[in-house]
């Protein structure tokens, strides 16, 4: 053992640049592996914590106006699968009259309902998980506001109406287990009781959200369907657990899943190095290898020989990349565990990475003892005479004529010559490539209004929401008058939603959200088909058509007023609204079926939208109108901050290993051609010659690596991206990319430094003793 | 044409060359012996400007090369001189005949289809015409050696250097490149060469004889060359010498 941990510290010696980036490589694998599984753990970990404590509601049906109490009653005893319920009464207040630390909250455009805490379950969660409790006086935030509008504890709160003032001490930041995300759009605050009734009397309209609790294996759609079959109230959404866990999955689960993605291409691009570098240095040894079978060394002796080396490698990067974990993973779990806490089971942020670890070091040796049994499979002649040594690279030819660029003809055909050596090179290029360009592509695609496309929005300047008043036609026609007369107004196109039944795969009856306007005029990227243009056509989300088995092309059979129409299903969408599940069709709905209306519009050139929105507020003082891009910043914000960062980490790992990758190569390229380079200096090359010519090799390699690698992230890229979207009801998505930052800076940036590396790396040509060096 | 003052190469503590002094006239054929390690591939290698010499300097047409920069050395290895390896090195990539023009081609002393005329003329005059376009591992170590001075020639160097040329050759090769070194010479060819054989050193027109790094001896062989026999009676005394010395 001695006699061979004293050959592997020789071996780092002679090899010290091409050990030292090969040991960096490893350790950034086993920091990112054991850095996203820490992120998931912690996410699972405090997701778990949260809804343990909080009680989450499996179904949950918002309405605004009165209801029958008795009617609900009665329902919920008759019941039997339901293993609790609540009705929890939210006084909505305008965000116009919140002020805080002085400043109004009109500019946020999420809904905001003042509660009291619940019984029973859905509990409001103080900072250290319990359940919260807020004097009279007092007012408990949402983390979201806290984090958004950094309001801490202490500070005041005004509720304001004309003359009405009330003032409250913010006591704690509220953990809400269903509307803590930014993608959810209500928050609640937390006061007391007679804070509460007391504020109703002047300012707020109520809501009511009828809350349930199913017993073990029910599933929600029985409880969906027995309610609006029973004619319950349903002025409002409604809200399946499903939902929420698909909410919490992209806010928190995104980064987690780029990280592990980013882990598993450094992983690759370790196996990729450590593979060539193991071959290298093996046919360097053919000779020794080939004395120590002839004298009768076991083979496995001599495999453990070479292959300790490694093994001493990988498990040192091992305890390095789990103990540097630690604060990486913490980094990126910062807003999970601000939003919902350290969690139940902590023990997961250290044994998911210590798994993950002990998986990638199996790996990683078990490659190498591969590759090395396969090299010891050669008999001791072919060994001894370094046949891998005398294989034929081939020639190229010099131009008839006059060779103008010398450096760049011979570097091209050497590359020509030795491009199966170069085959590992150009695929860690393209996948550092990809490194920088996917999370980038994902970040902008995220802030690109058209993501509103894939979310099931179609793509406008303004949305305008009337839904859930009893005065939805006056309202409507109240909107349309204002639009017809504003000159500003580009276009504008009105959207009816109501709701049908249609039968499951499983031959239940299932109501069904159906949207009833112009598709064309703003429109949805279709996954297949089109948008619905005949009378009988029918678009279906993804989410529905898989619910309900159609496919383009098949016939749907509705119920609407209790007849059955067959439509044809013309196209399938994406939707990550209303769960996902929703349709689109001509169904002229009757007013009293009607449900809400939505409009889209888009502004004139040259027109502020903020400005603007704020115009048609005073106009239309009870519909909701939400500029789209500030909506989708707002709800998107947390997961756009963390991709921000995924973006820049990504970026600089990549660049990073660019610089290690061109390092480690041009050492070995200096060592296996030391002869040849020697050579051309005898005859007259310089060594300035010899960098370019290096140099030229390197960036060509690179340049087709960065075509390879953008083709590469707007394709595989696309599929991984949607593949973590899926989650959400996104299946396809198409990454919109930033053309200046990807087509243009990017791959100068790289290539910039693969320059300067080379110019520096390729220096010790200048101090190449010719007479050595040919004669080795 | 070649001055050589008081150079010395040291390695670490080790003097290989140690103030060594002589000229080379145009024209001249000088050939370096000595026994194994006596400095005299050091010696090649250093008056050619491959290596750096440690002290001394060389003064070729007027210009110390040993101060040159790297630049410099290398346009004068490419425009001024040739240099034969004792194991014809080549690059492996190019055919036999690209590996000849490819130092004319980069020097661009004259158009690529004199460049072209002149490198087929040398190969038909060192017999190795028909191996053009094969690669270099294809081809027997005397053709190969011969195209290796096919190479050197090509930029009509004012001075070839050739170190041990013939030492991994068999004699019927051995003898075809001592005719073709001959003939250079006899058209006025400057030549400086270190071998220990005594049949390619009978060849010049003097020869120096190095023992611990400096000139130990050094003859004028006779015009049409010295016997083989005269030289190596020369030799074993200058050996026999120096074992009584030592």
């Amino acid at each position: 053992m001695k006699l061979l941990l004293n050959l592997v510290r020789k071996d780092f010696k002679r090899n010290r640049v091409i050990t030292t980036a090969l040991a960096v490589f490893l350790i950034l694998s086993a920091i990112f592996m054991a850095g996203g599984l820490r992120v998931t753990g912690i996410m699972l970990s405090s997701l778990n914590g949260l809804n343990k404590m909080a009680v989450p509601p499996e179904y949950v049906q918002m309405h605004k106006g009165d209801y029958d109490e008795q009617a609900v009653a009665d329902f919920v005893a008759q019941q039997d699968y339901l293993e609790d319920a609540l009705v929890v009464r939210m006084l909505d207040v305008n965000n116009a009259q919140i002020i805080c630390n002085g400043e109004s909250l009109e500019k946020c455009l999420m809904d905001k309902g003042l509660v009291t805490q619940n019984e029973n379950f859905d509990y409001l969660l103080d900072q250290n998980n319990q359940i919260a409790i807020v004097k009279d006086g007092e007012i408990g935030v949402p983390v979201y506001y806290a984090e958004d509008l950094n309001i801490n504890v202490g500070d005041t709160i005004v509720l304001q109406n004309g003359a009405y003032q009330k003032k409250f001490k913010v006591a704690t930041i509220i953990r809400d287990s269903t509307m803590n995300s930014s993608l959810s759009y209500s928050k609640r605050f937390l006061i007391s009781t007679n804070d509460l009734n007391e504020v109703a009397l002047h300012m707020g309209e109520w809501e009511y959200c009828f809350e349930f609790l199913l017993k073990e294996g029910v599933s929600t759609t029985v409880l969906e369907n027995a309610y609006l079959a029973a004619g319950l109230p349903s002025n409002g959404v409604a809200v399946t657990a499903a939902i929420f866990n698909m909410i919490n999955a992209f806010s928190y689960g995104l980064v987690a899943l780029v990280i592990l993605v980013i882990s598993l291409l450094l992983i690759t691009m370790s196996v990729l190095c450590l593979s060539y570098i193991i071959r290298a240095t093996l046919a360097e040894e053919n000779h020794a290898i080939g004395e120590m079978k002839a004298i009768g060394i076991p083979a496995k002796d001599i495999i453990k020989l070479y292959q300790i080396k490694y093994t001493i490698m990988v498990v040192g990067a091992g305890m390095i990349g789990y103990l540097a974990a630690i604060p990486f993973g913490d980094f990126f779990s910062a807003t999970v565990i601000r939003y919902c806490g350290d969690g139940s089971s902590q023990w997961m942020q250290w044994i998911t990475p210590l798994v993950g670890i002990v998986l990638l070091s199996l790996f990683v040796i078990y490659r190498c003892h591969r590759i090395i049994q396969k090299h010891l499979k050669r008999t001791v002649m072919e060994l001894i005479r370094g046949e891998e040594n005398t294989k034929q690279e081939g020639h190229y030819r010099l131009p008839a004529k006059a060779l103008k660029a010398y450096n760049l003809s011979m570097a091209l055909g050497e590359l020509k010559c030795k491009w199966k050596e170069n085959v590992v090179i150009f695929l860690i290029f393209v996948f550092s490539s990809f490194l920088i360009l996917l999370p980038m592509n994902m970040n902008n695609t995220i802030n690109n209004p058209v993501f509103l496309t894939y979310m099931g929005i179609g793509k406008s300047d303004v949305r305008i929401d009337i839904q859930y008043s009893n005065n939805l036609e006056q309202q409507k026609e109240e909107a349309i008058a204002y639009l017809e007369n504003d000159p500003d107004i580009e276009r504008y196109t009105v959207y009816q939603n109501g709701y049908v039944q249609s039968q499951n795969v499983e031959g239940e009856w299932e109501y069904v959200r159906v949207q009833n306007g112009d598709n064309g005029v703003f429109p949805l990227e279709y996954l297949e088909g089109k948008a619905p243009t005949e009378k009988n056509d029918l678009a279906l989300s993804y989410l529905n058509a898989v619910d309900l088995g159609k496919k383009v092309g098949d016939a749907i059979t509705i119920i609407y007023q209790g007849k059955e129409h067959v439509y044809n299903v013309c196209g399938i969408y994406q939707d990550i609204t209303y769960g996902g599940k929703t349709a689109k069709a001509a169904i002229d709905f009757d007013r009293k079926d009607i449900e809400g209306y939505m409009i889209y519009l888009d502004l004139r050139e040259g027109i502020d939208i903020d400005n603007h929105v704020t115009k048609m507020r005073t106009v239309l003082p009870n519909s909701k109108i939400t500029p789209c891009d500030a909506f989708v910043f707002q709800t998107l914000s947390s997961v756009i901050a963390n991709m921000n960062q995924v973006q820049g980490v990504a970026a600089v790992i990549s660049l990073m290993l660019t610089i290690l990758i061109t390092v480690m190569f041009l050492q070995l390229m200096m060592a296996r051609e030391h002869s040849a380079i020697a050579l051309k200096k005898a005859i007259g090359f310089s060594t300035r010659d010899i960098q370019i010519q290096l140099g030229i090799r390197l960036l060509v390699i690179q340049v087709l690596a960065i075509i390879a690698g953008t083709l590469l992230a707007n394709t595989l890229g696309e599929v991984i991206f949607a593949g973590m979207l899926a989650t959400v009801g996104v299946t396809k998505i198409k990454l919109l990319i930033a053309p200046l930052w990807a087509y243009l800076l990017c791959p100068a940036v790289q290539l910039g430094v693969v320059v300067m590396t080379v110019i520096i790396g390729t220096n010790t040509v200048g101090s190449y003793h010719i007479r050595d060096q040919i004669m080795e | 044409m070649i001055k050589i003052e008081g150079i010395s190469k040291s390695f670490k503590d080790t003097n290989v060359l140690n103030d060594i002094s002589f000229g080379i006239e145009k024209g001249d054929f000088t050939a370096v012996m000595g026994p194994s390690g006596s400095g005299k591939s050091t010696l090649l290698y250093s008056v050619s400007g491959m290596d750096k010499i440690s002290a001394g300097q060389v003064i070729f047409e007027g210009i110390n090369i040993s101060a040159l920069s790297e630049e410099e050395l290398a346009s004068f290895r490419l425009t001024k001189m040739g240099f034969v390896f004792q194991n014809a090195q080549m690059l492996k990539n190019l055919t036999i005949y690209d590996n000849i023009i490819l130092p004319g081609l980069v020097a661009k002393k004259e158009l690529p289809e004199k460049i072209r005329k002149l490198a087929s003329e040398l190969m038909r005059r060192m017999a190795i015409s028909g191996i053009e376009n094969r690669d270099i591992k294809e081809v027997s170590g005397g053709q190969l050696q011969r195209a290796s001075i096919c190479r050197a020639m090509i930029n009509n160097p004012e001075i070839l250097f050739l170190d041990e040329p013939t030492g991994a050759l068999n004699s019927e090769a051995t003898d075809q490149v001592l005719e073709i070194l001959e003939e250079l010479n006899n058209e006025g060819m400057t030549i400086m060469i270190v071998t220990h054989d005594p049949r390619v050193a009978a060849k010049a027109k003097r020869v120096l004889y190095i023992r611990d790094g400096q000139i130990a001896a050094s003859k004028e062989l006779r015009k049409g060359g010295d016997s083989v026999l005269e030289l190596d009676n020369w030799l074993k005394g200058l050996q026999f010498n120096n074992s009584q010395t030592s």
